[in-house]
């Protein structure tokens, strides 16, 4: 159709369909009245899975190596998990969903030193806490525990506390505390040193339930 | 039928050529390959078709077909005749179309001409034409075009051109002599049908091929015989698919060993079958220029691979698909589809 | 690296380490090296915690750990090898196939633990199969163990970790920042002498009336271990599984399988024989084997192979002779000599997959097509049509689909300077490195996905899962206490039937998924190793 000619009864563009690509009489593509659909049909489907021993055993293999590194010491499960699975574990423990290895300790001979954890009598430190907490809410106390710490142990080591407590005030304390509280019920007979490495305590098979707080 | 070919000596030629004009002043409405062959009993049917096609292509002759038959008429009386009342124009534009149809665009196949009454399948003519596109005639001719439509428009009518739709540009049309017959360059040859692609046909034809392939590979395997044995004995040449192919009777055209050899191509990039090429004595059945193409079924390397086992391998909105947007793994309709199958 | 791998990486290592591991792991992969700090300050993870989890990764060779030179140490994760993880099953079951159950619990405890001692290694694995054995006080023997161990190691299958320098003796000098860990060719896989003479113990079983006693005595026991754990002979030597060993393994089945599907098995068999001869000799990315004379390969068949020399020969001239080109004639001596041709072996097979590909997702039609192009390199749209025989209208929309999803590339090559389009060729190309990338890439989103929706099909049946497992822990611990069938009849109704069906709908979900996700690895490991081979030098 020219620019200029606007034939009677026939469709006319206010453009020059011949710019798109249509050439004089070609058929238009129809017109779209709905938004196409978000999952279009396929004309294939995919090919059924490999069926075997082989693929059994994998598959077994697979689900088993899951259910086991959830249970090993190397499995560090987030705050909130380890709240709701102690509630059922507690009660139910059943053999079977004892930890595998109680405890791991690195090889610190094979890490760099800033991987070794200081010897913090953290246990004490909370005990101190939970008599200071009424007094410990204002800034200038926090100057005088330093001081404290400071008299303590080395200067190195408190910086870093001192760093984590310029950070975050209050509730990081109460975590503190509940992470000692935990630990206590947690451990047995060994201090914190052996006990570096708790389990995850990962209750039954797959219930991840953070994943809202995936990393993407 | 044995390869003879009888040398001819240049003079004799001539006097052949030199009777067949004489038959053609006696009869001006054009003899036929009989009447020739009463007239000269003692020439050879070979011999016959050479001077025929060497007056052809001086323009001393014309070639018609008549009912199932050829028929050879003296040029000048035709054209003269059936060019009455046309201007000087109009003959011009006729002689450009004759000329371009004079000019034979397939071989001649001697032998095939000695074949007829074994080759059940036989188009009935062994002189086709390519035609000559509107432009060129222009270009030959040197007329304006709106002359050109005019007198080709008027020369239609009297049947005395036609215009063929070619397969190559489905818009374009070449123009011939009324009775002359299309080629393949023009119609497509044995996978066209009226300008249609004859799809079915060739899956056809893929298919059979195919299966003759892998039976012959299972007999092959089956046999039983040494390693070295078992692989020769599953190839099979082109010329024995031809063979099998032409006894099926499938085909309503004839097809030639080059057809086959396209059909066993397209099984060879479907991953199917594999050709190795031999040297063959000159003579053997089958072979073209010393050599042999040898086919035969083969089995793929591999089972589908494992990412086509999901729905994400053949998914068409892959690329939206993000957890949390429209398109998620979690609200996926194909996985889901896939999860209760 | 790309984000699709990270994407990958980070649900692998939040499925196996959890969510801190997973933190840390993703964050350094995304910015590359940072020191300890950086890490807890970006990811917003206390400083403890990122330790724990650079302990963890370090343990498992997914990190490791470079003095910059301004004097901090700086922590680099390896995406290639957290994308391992999901090839564990394969490391396993192929050590179950080759060294039988020890072989297999072998590998397991070293993939679990990352790295372990040759000690601790085989006590673990002899009580884990002195507790599958019959309750008749039978248990499993160190030293069978022990020998499996170093039947691995003499395979590479297993190799010693680099090991920090010894400190002198009586030193008092502190830990150094940041140990250098080194590797001795000669003591890789080198097994240290060890008389390890015992046997596997049992674990107490649960129909044992004080279990917390017996979780006593466990703790009891293995604190001891640990203290003595230091006077092991063995003591700072470690063990890791060697992934690329077994990447060649898998290599040389992938090989020899497409050999038995397209000839025969006994071809396949010499093929087999040939590479196993040439497992020692041939360096992991080298593009052939080393020559081998038909009378050496002879020779090594397997017993219980008896095929004639002359038999023999014909099936290796049949197998140079094969378009297929993984096995090439190298010279004549020896009754010939011949060459298994990896690189090539590899390339038909990535190629064999995006065929595959093509084949399932898009027809027939385009799959002709496409091995069509492959073959004569590059083809106008005319030639397509007539070489592959369909019609223009239908080679222009596979042309066009094939061309979207960059398995095949277009090439314009102007004909006139004005680059007119009438006068220009267009070429369509198929470059099979290109195309195998990006479908690799395609696989770990692949992978990402099917995690992802594995992980949503449990958690919407999260309540259910907990009530089911719930009721089990009750039935198996009112077992333990002697309780009647009844009682636990009546527990084990408190989940209905629609509710059951529920559960198992789930179960087989899950499954197909986990299946799937081993299948792809499957496209992943013939992509990866076929793109390793074009960019190594």
């Amino acid at each position: 159709m020219s620019a200029t000619s606007k034939g009677r009864g026939r469709a006319a563009f206010t453009f020059d369909i011949q710019a798109i690509g249509f050439s004089r009489g070609d058929a238009l593509p129809e017109s779209v009245s709905q938004p196409s659909p978000v999952f279009p049909n396929t004309d294939y489907k995919p090919v059924p899975l490999k069926i075997g021993d082989d693929e059994d055993y994998m598959l077994a293999l697979k689900q088993e190596l899951r259910g086991t590194m959830k249970r090993m010491p190397y499995f560090i499960a987030a705050e909130g998990e380890i709240q709701a699975i102690e509630k059922y574990s507690f009660k139910y423990k059943t053999e079977r969903d004892k930890k595998l290895v109680t405890e791991w300790i690195p090889d610190w001979r094979r890490l760099p030193r800033e991987m070794k954890p200081r010897k913090k009598k953290k246990l004490k430190v909370v005990k101190q806490k939970k008599t200071n907490i009424p007094a410990a809410r204002s800034n200038v106390d926090v100057l005088k525990k330093i001081e404290e710490l400071e008299k303590k142990g080395d200067a190195e080591k408190s910086d870093e506390e001192t760093e984590e407590k310029e950070k975050k005030e209050d509730e990081e304390e109460a975590e503190e505390e509940a992470d000692a509280y935990d630990e206590e019920e947690q451990e047995e007979e060994n201090d914190y040193i052996s006990s570096y490495f708790e389990d995850g305590d990962e209750f039954g098979e797959g219930s991840d339930d953070n994943m809202d707080e995936a990393t993407y | 039928m044995a390869d003879i070919k009888v040398k001819l000596e240049t003079a004799d030629l001539a006097e052949i050529e030199n009777r067949i004009l004489e038959l053609c002043q006696q009869l001006p409405h054009g003899i036929t390959d009989q009447v020739i062959q009463n007239e000269l009993p003692h020439l050879e049917p070979q011999h016959r078709a050479v001077a025929i096609n060497r007056l052809l292509s001086m323009g001393q002759l014309d070639l018609l077909r008549s009912g199932t038959g050829l028929l050879y008429r003296l040029k000048d009386a035709q054209s003269s005749g059936k060019m009455k009342g046309s201007d000087n124009q109009e003959k011009l534009v006729y002689q450009i179309i004759e000329d371009a149809g004079n000019k034979v665009a397939s071989r001649v196949d001697f032998t095939l001409v000695m074949l007829v009454s074994e080759i059940s399948c036989w188009l009935g003519s062994s002189v086709l034409s390519a035609g000559i596109w509107s432009r060129d005639i222009r270009y030959k001719s040197n007329l304006p075009l709106t002359e050109i439509n005019k007198i080709l428009k008027n020369l239609e009518s009297k049947k005395l051109i036609k215009a063929v739709k070619s397969v190559a540009a489905s818009k374009k049309k070449v123009y011939m002599l009324y009775n002359l017959q299309p080629d393949r360059s023009v119609t497509g040859g044995a996978w066209y049908s009226d300008q249609d692609f004859e799809s079915e046909f060739v899956e056809v034809l893929n298919q059979q091929c195919f299966k003759f392939l892998q039976t012959k590979a299972d007999a092959a395997r089956d046999n039983k015989q040494s390693p070295m044995i078992q692989r020769n004995s599953s190839f099979a040449s082109s010329h024995e698919v031809w063979k099998f192919i032409c006894e099926l009777g499938i085909s309503k055209v004839e097809l030639s060993m080059d057809d086959i050899e396209t059909i066993l191509n397209t099984l060879i990039y479907d991953g199917k079958v594999e050709m190795t090429i031999i040297a063959a004595k000159e003579g053997t059945v089958g072979s073209v220029d010393g050599q042999m193409k040898l086919y035969r079924a083969v089995n793929p390397i591999i089972h589908p691979t494992g990412i086509m086992r999901t729905p994400c391998g053949l998914c068409p909105v892959f690329d939206d698909c993000y957890e949390g947007g429209e398109i998620s793994p979690s609200n996926c309709a194909y996985m889901s589809e896939w999860l209760e199958f | 690296m790309t984000q699709a791998e990270i994407k990958l990486c980070s649900l692998l290592l939040q499925e196996h380490f959890g969510e801190i591991v997973d933190k840390v792991g993703a964050h350094i992969l995304q910015t590359g090296s940072q020191p300890l700090r950086l890490i807890s300050n970006d990811t917003g993870t206390p400083l403890d915690q990122v330790k724990k989890a650079l302990c963890v990764l370090i343990q498992h060779n997914l990190v490791s750990y470079q003095l910059s030179k301004r004097g901090f140490v700086e922590y680099e994760a390896h995406h290639d090898r957290v994308l391992r993880i999901l090839r564990y099953p394969h490391y396993i079951y192929t050590a179950k196939t080759l060294y039988g159950d020890t072989g297999e619990l072998i590998v397991e405890e070293l993939l679990l633990n990352g790295k372990m001692t040759m000690s601790t290694a085989v006590k673990k694995v002899a009580d884990r199969l002195t507790e599958t054995m019959e309750a008749d006080g039978k248990a499993m023997d160190y030293g069978e163990v022990s020998s499996t161990f170093v039947r691995l190691v003499d395979t590479h299958f297993i190799y010693r970790c680099p090991a920090p320098l010894e400190p002198p003796e009586g030193a008092a000098a502190p830990a150094p920042v940041a140990p250098l860990l080194l590797t001795s060719e000669k003591d890789m896989y080198t097994v240290p002498k060890l008389s390890m003479i015992g046997k596997g113990k049992r674990r107490r079983s649960s129909d044992d009336d004080d279990d917390d006693d017996a979780s006593e005595q466990q703790t009891k026991r293995q604190k001891k271990e640990a203290d003595s754990k230091e006077t092991l002979p063995d003591d700072g030597i470690y063990w890791q599984v060697n992934t690329e060993r077994f990447h060649q393994h898998f290599r040389d089945q992938a090989v020899i399988s497409a050999i038995a599907n397209k000839m025969d098995q006994i071809s396949s068999e010499i093929v087999r024989t040939m590479l196993r001869m040439s497992e020692v000799t041939t360096s992991s990315n080298a593009a052939h084997t080393q020559p081998l004379s038909s009378n050496e390969i002879f020779r090594s068949l397997p017993t219980g192979y008896n095929i004639s020399k002359q038999v023999l020969d014909q099936y290796l001239s049949l197998l140079a002779d094969d378009p297929l080109e993984f096995v090439g004639r190298s010279g004549d001596s020896g009754g010939g000599m011949f060459v298994i041709n990896l690189h090539k072996a590899l390339a038909t097979l990535a190629s064999a997959t995006l065929e595959s590909v093509v084949q399932e997702r898009f027809g027939s039609r385009c799959a002709r097509i496409f091995r069509l192009i492959l073959r004569k390199r590059h083809l106008e749209q005319k030639q397509v049509e007539d070489f592959a025989m369909v019609p223009a209208k239908e080679a222009k929309d596979m042309l066009y689909k094939l061309l979207s999803e960059n398995l095949v590339t277009l090439q314009e090559i102007p004909k006139t300077p004005d680059h007119a389009p009438s006068r220009t060729f267009y070429l369509y190309a198929v470059n099979i490195l290109s195309s195998s990338r990006l479908l690799l890439q395609r696989c770990y989103k692949t992978v990402a996905n099917l995690i992802e929706r594995r992980l949503f099909e449990t958690k919407e049946n999260k309540r259910l899962l907990e009530k089911s497992q719930r009721i089990e822990a009750i039935i198996a611990s009112m077992q333990a206490t002697g309780a009647e069938e009844a009682q636990l009849q009546e527990i084990e109704e408190m989940i209905t039937a629609p509710e059951r069906q529920q559960l198992e709908a789930l179960k087989r979900n899950v499954n197909r998924i986990d299946a799937s996700e081993n299948q792809v690895d499957e496209t992943i490991f013939i992509l990866e190793s076929y793109i390793s081979t074009s960019t190594k030098p």
